[in-house]
């Protein structure tokens, strides 16, 4: 079967990625390697209890450290949630010596889109300016304003709860209404007002509705959004991007199919389809299309670029500039500040709202006031109440214990930073010669430190929290500022960046190989620089800023 | 007192022998899978019994079962062989020989026997044996002992947090002692704390990060 065109992954951005083509009138192949996911029915452990759980939802450790010891490490993996992660055992990859990077991974229909945390804001000038400003990387070929139609877009189809605020860093955008603070975080919020203007505390922008969308009903207040959603109230492929895609009768979906490489026509200098491992048959396959999107996940879709090299494009497709694989990012993330909130005794909340809250960057914006840094830094965190796991670190036996621990617990105040990480030609992917994976595919290399800005930015992060929440009557009990290993945040990005030269980037101003016209990079592989917000969204509103793009040359005849 | 498990036991010996004993003590023995233990680490009867008297004296029974009555003692030894609260990681090379000789064959320790040394330690001879004051005086003392000020790491520490586990993610605890409501639908930011209020056990924030 001919395709139009063929969109590798079926994450947030291959998800979406399908939509917009299948909307466009195009005939789509979409690629997923891991396995079938049904909406609704698949969601196996939904609605479980812990006491319905073999390990009351905390699961077997001795298991996880055998066979999920980089999984394990997400704040997301649980043993509800185990079935929505990797095996780390079954799909190895490299790490340059010194390398210390968690590699978090959802291999399966819906992608990560079945595990991200919904946060979702837009980036400003400051972000898409800020590689210009400082020299570091290369300078993105597009601005907000390029971008903002498509955010619109994107934020009315996923439906996003959030406040508009008005903040120049942190573009409003098209809102749903916005989910609640608690009486800690109206305080603290209220506190940075007097004492810091430009310090904004408001609730996370969520991919979770406040109110109906078609077939999606309202977020319900679980908190359990990664073991599937099946009110649908969370964006995923699943609930959103997949039901519209299939609706137009154009999508062809084929799962537990690992892509391997791309082939390439020198003739013509177009990608004319991919290579690719049924898992079920174990045999190879081929697929044809006039176009290719690769939305396998950053890391993945480079590493599929770099295994795509062939005698015309020895050094990977689409790497005459050879800095395919570099300039990787994530976010330096650690926490920055924790505290005892006293005075809120009385108070407490119901329900388990799927969001904390946000501090927008107030560093390095019109003034450079950073120490040691150039580039900003937000925090994410919110006020919360503890339960019968504080007990765990109490002494105490018997009745009076037992009653302590039936009532809420002291509340507490948390803030933890995300950095702006620079973009390093360092920091980059490789394919391992040596070691191949479970199909043969030599395995990815990753070499990736953190350098003094990010260091640094998190010093005074720590320093500035710590500052906030002493002011707003917390006692910080704890604080760091040391990130995390590499991956942490969960925000891998780059390796593939979009450019204005063809001899220093991978990627035009549309997603789009300055090498192969018909072939676009539209998940986080893009990525110039990486800001110190969640990417997601930007990834969504570049790849239907892409799709368009790539349908009107596909129907002009310039691809 | 220490006991050993009978070498050789296959995992049917084990499961009839477990459920023989459930029947008479009254355990019960639907909490946990006792499927998932291992045979050659599956745990001696008298360390059921013993798991089950401790944490019902960390946990008593009110107006609500006590951890011992939900199954709590099971879970904690099931816990303990699969590594919750870090529970397999090896000691140290230095490790005193109080601890050390308690190591299993993978060098971390078997809490499981070093409680049953302990506390019969404590008791001059078998704990079990001891009137139930006497036993939760024993066992108040351990816990001072664990939660003393500079102790960072203690054998206690590991199996309390088990044992608040085992209590308060079991349908008993999760949902009377405490309050479960998976499905919330609203959120309502700010009420008022009366004496009536219970926290949830379903508040996953608080549970993970409280």
């Amino acid at each position: 079967m001919e395709f139009d065109a063929i969109v590798v992954g079926s994450g947030i951005t291959g998800g979406l990625a399908a939509k917009e083509l299948t909307e466009a009138g195009l005939k789509v192949l979409m690629i997923e390697r891991g396995r079938d996911i049904r909406h609704q029915q698949d969601y196996a452990t939904e609605m479980k209890a812990p006491w319905e759980m073999p390990f009351r939802g905390a699961g077997d450790q001795e298991r996880y450290a055998r066979e999920f010891p980089v999984q394990m490490l997400n704040r997301h993996f649980t043993e509800y949630t185990q079935g929505h992660f990797v095996n780390d055992a079954q799909n190895p990859y490299a790490r340059e010596d010194g390398t210390n990077f968690n590699w978090f991974r959802s291999y399966q229909l819906g992608g990560r889109s079945l595990t991200w945390g919904r946060q979702s804001y837009r980036w400003s000038d400051y972000d898409f300016e800020a590689n210009k400003r400082d020299g570091h990387g290369t300078d993105w070929p597009i601005r907000y304003a390029d971008l903002a139609p498509w955010y619109d877009k994107v934020e009315e189809f996923i439906g996003v709860s959030g406040a508009k605020e008005g903040l120049k860093q942190l573009p409003d955008g098209k809102f749903q209404p916005p989910m609640a603070l608690n009486p800690v975080e109206r305080h603290v919020r209220e506190v940075m007002k007097a004492n810091w203007p430009d310090r904004c505390l408001t609730i996370g922008r969520t991919a979770n509705l406040t109110e109906a969308k078609g077939e999606r009903g309202v977020c319900q207040n679980r908190s359990i959004c990664a073991r599937g959603c099946s009110y649908g109230a969370y964006f995923s492929t699943q609930s959103s991007t997949l039901p519209a895609a299939m609706a137009t009768g154009r999508l062809t979906v084929i799962t537990d199919a690992v892509v391997e490489k791309l082939d390439y026509d020198p003739a013509t200098r177009r990608v004319t389809g991919v290579r690719y491992i049924d898992r079920k048959t174990s045999t190879r396959k081929a697929a044809t299309a006039r176009m290719v999107f690769l939305n396998a996940g950053a890391f993945n879709s480079v590493h599929v670029l770099l295994n795509s090299a062939s005698e015309a494009m020895p050094n990977g497709l689409g790497n005459s500039s050879g800095v395919l694989g570099t300039h990787i990012m994530d976010h330096a993330n650690t926490l920055s500040a924790i505290a005892l909130m006293p005075g809120f005794e009385d108070r407490t909340s119901t329900g388990n709202r799927p969001t904390g809250v946000v501090v927008a960057r107030y560093r390095n914006m019109d003034t450079l006031d950073g120490e040691g840094h150039t580039r900003g830094y937000s925090f994410q965190g919110g006020a919360l109440q503890s339960t019968w796991t504080a007990g765990k670190r109490d002494p105490g036996i018997g009745i009076a214990f037992k009653e302590k621990l039936q009532k809420p617990g002291m509340w507490r105040m948390v803030l933890v930073a995300f950095a702006d990480c620079v973009p390093r030609a360092s920091n980059r992917l490789e394919l391992d010669r040596r070691q191949t994976d479970a199909d043969g595919i030599p395995q990815l290399k990753i070499a990736f430190a953190f350098g003094k800005e990010e260091r640094a930015a998190l010093a005074q992060a720590k320093a500035d929290a710590g500052e906030m929440l002493t002011k707003a009557g917390g006692n910080v009990i704890m604080g760091f500022d040391e990130p995390g290993a590499g991956g942490s945040a969960i925000h891998e990005m780059g390796g593939a960046r979009m450019g204005h030269d063809p001899a220093t980037s991978v990627l035009n101003q549309w997603s789009q190989s300055h090498d192969i016209a018909n072939l676009f990079v539209t998940d986080g592989a893009q990525m110039s620089s990486s800001a110190c917000q969640n990417p997601s969204l930007t990834y969504m509103a570049l790849t239907a800023r892409a799709c368009d793009a790539a349908a009107s040359m596909l129907r002009e005849g310039n691809i | 007192m220490e006991t050993t498990q009978p070498q050789g036991w296959s995992r049917r010996a084990f499961l009839n022998g477990a459920a023989l004993l459930a029947t008479a003590v009254g355990l019960p023995l639907a909490a946990i899978r006792l499927d998932l233990f291992d045979p050659e680490e599956a745990p001696s009867e008298r360390q059921r019994i013993l798991l089950r008297t401790v944490s019902q004296i960390v946990i008593p029974a009110t107006q609500t079962p006590g951890a011992g009555d939900v199954g709590a003692g099971d879970f904690v030894l099931l816990a303990l062989a699969h590594g919750l609260e870090k529970s397999r990681t090896p000691l140290p090379d230095d490790a005193p020989q109080k601890l050390a000789r308690f190591a299993r064959k993978d060098k971390s320790l078997d809490q499981a026997r070093w409680l049953e040394s302990d506390l019969d330690s404590r008791a001059n001879g078998d704990f079990l044996e001891l009137p139930t004051d006497r036993q939760a005086a024993l066992v108040a003392a351990l816990d001072t002992e664990a939660y003393a000020e500079g102790v960072r790491e203690h054998p206690w520490r590991t199996i309390k947090a088990l044992i608040l586990t085992g209590y308060y993610t079991s349908e008993p605890g999760g949902s009377r002692e405490l309050r479960y409501e998976l499905v919330p639908g609203a959120y309502v930011p700010d009420v008022p704390v009366t004496q009536q209020t219970r926290a949830y056990s379903s508040d996953w924030t608080a549970v993970d990060f409280g």
